[in-house]
């Protein structure tokens, strides 16, 4: 058909923007291998540092550049990844271009929170936590999408579990808190063929 | 009382431009090319018609020595649409 030669009808326009409309949607399959990644890999981090301490803190700095090295190569890694997703797609939709810029800031905030922890010398898993939680739940709301906003709460839960039992081991809390709250809505996200 | 209909909108491949930048921050010329499939020579004739109108930006740039052009649409773009779009909507009323 030579759209350029066509004339259209009130209903046949009406139509043809329905149609160009559900054509651009948020692909969230790219958006949930974010999340698989980052859940699998912090979990296993945190799993690794629980079981092998003596590795981790084999040196003062040893454990500092473990959890801030693999995390900044993970973020390449992801920054690649969705560049090059986007490239491919051909358009960035507002919802897309707003998680972008959550996500950005969370990453910004996260590499402060680090750094402010080594100052003051404290762990900053609550903090990160409480951080991640928030910015899960903006997610989970802005794509509607419920196992999220589940992650989400139950990741802002484990940052306040940790703040009422300080005793509690992290790096379980971490762990746990990561493979419910990232890997577990990534599958869900992947598997479903929900589009917004 | 009916809003006349916006004539540069009225063409399938402009008014199809117009409906997917209205719901994406920016979309490279290829997309459009797949979604409204016209050919390169068309495509480019049509925005060419819509950005000296005000309706939509046009950024050239180039990646991998291959050139990249983007479309956004503008204000201006996205008030004509809502116009156009209330104008069919009237019409639309009318003939049910």
């Amino acid at each position: 058909m030579n759209l350029y030669l066509k004339i259209m009808n009130h209903s046949e326009q009406l139509n043809l923007i329905n149609d160009a409309i559900n054509k651009t949607k948020e692909q969230l399959k790219p958006t949930s291998v974010n999340f698989i990644f980052w859940g699998l890999l912090i979990s296993i981090m945190s799993l690794i540092h629980f079981s092998f301490p003596e590795f981790i803190q084999i040196t003062a700095y040893s454990s500092l550049l473990y959890w801030t090295i693999l995390p900044i190569i993970g973020m390449v890694f992801t920054i690649i990844y969705n560049i090059k997703t986007g490239v491919r797609l051909g358009y960035e939709t507002h919802i897309g271009r707003a998680l972008k810029l959550v996500w950005g800031v969370f990453n910004m905030a996260w590499l402060m929170l680090v750094v402010m922890a080594v100052c003051k010398k404290q762990n900053p898993v609550e903090e990160i936590l409480f951080l991640l939680g928030v910015v899960l739940l903006i997610t989970a709301l802005l794509i509607r999408f419920t196992p999220l906003i589940i992650g989400g709460i139950t990741v802002l839960g484990c940052s306040i579990l940790i703040t009422v039992f300080p005793s509690i081991n992290v790096l379980l809390i971490n762990a746990t808190a990561t493979f419910v709250g990232l890997f577990i809505p990534g599958i869900s996200l992947y598997l479903s063929k929900k589009h917004v | 009382m009916f809003e006349p209909l916006d004539k540069l909108l009225t063409n399938p491949i402009r008014l199809m431009v117009m409906s997917v930048l209205i719901k994406v921050s920016d979309c490279d010329f290829n997309y459009l090319k797949k979604v409204t499939n016209s050919t390169q020579g068309n495509l480019s004739v049509q925005l060419k018609k819509l950005e000296e109108s005000g309706y939509i930006s046009i950024a050239k740039s180039f990646e991998n020595n291959y050139p990249k052009t983007r479309c956004t649409i503008t204000k201006t773009g996205v008030k004509a649409f809502e116009k156009h779009f209330r104008s069919l909507q009237s019409y639309q009323n009318l003939d049910l």
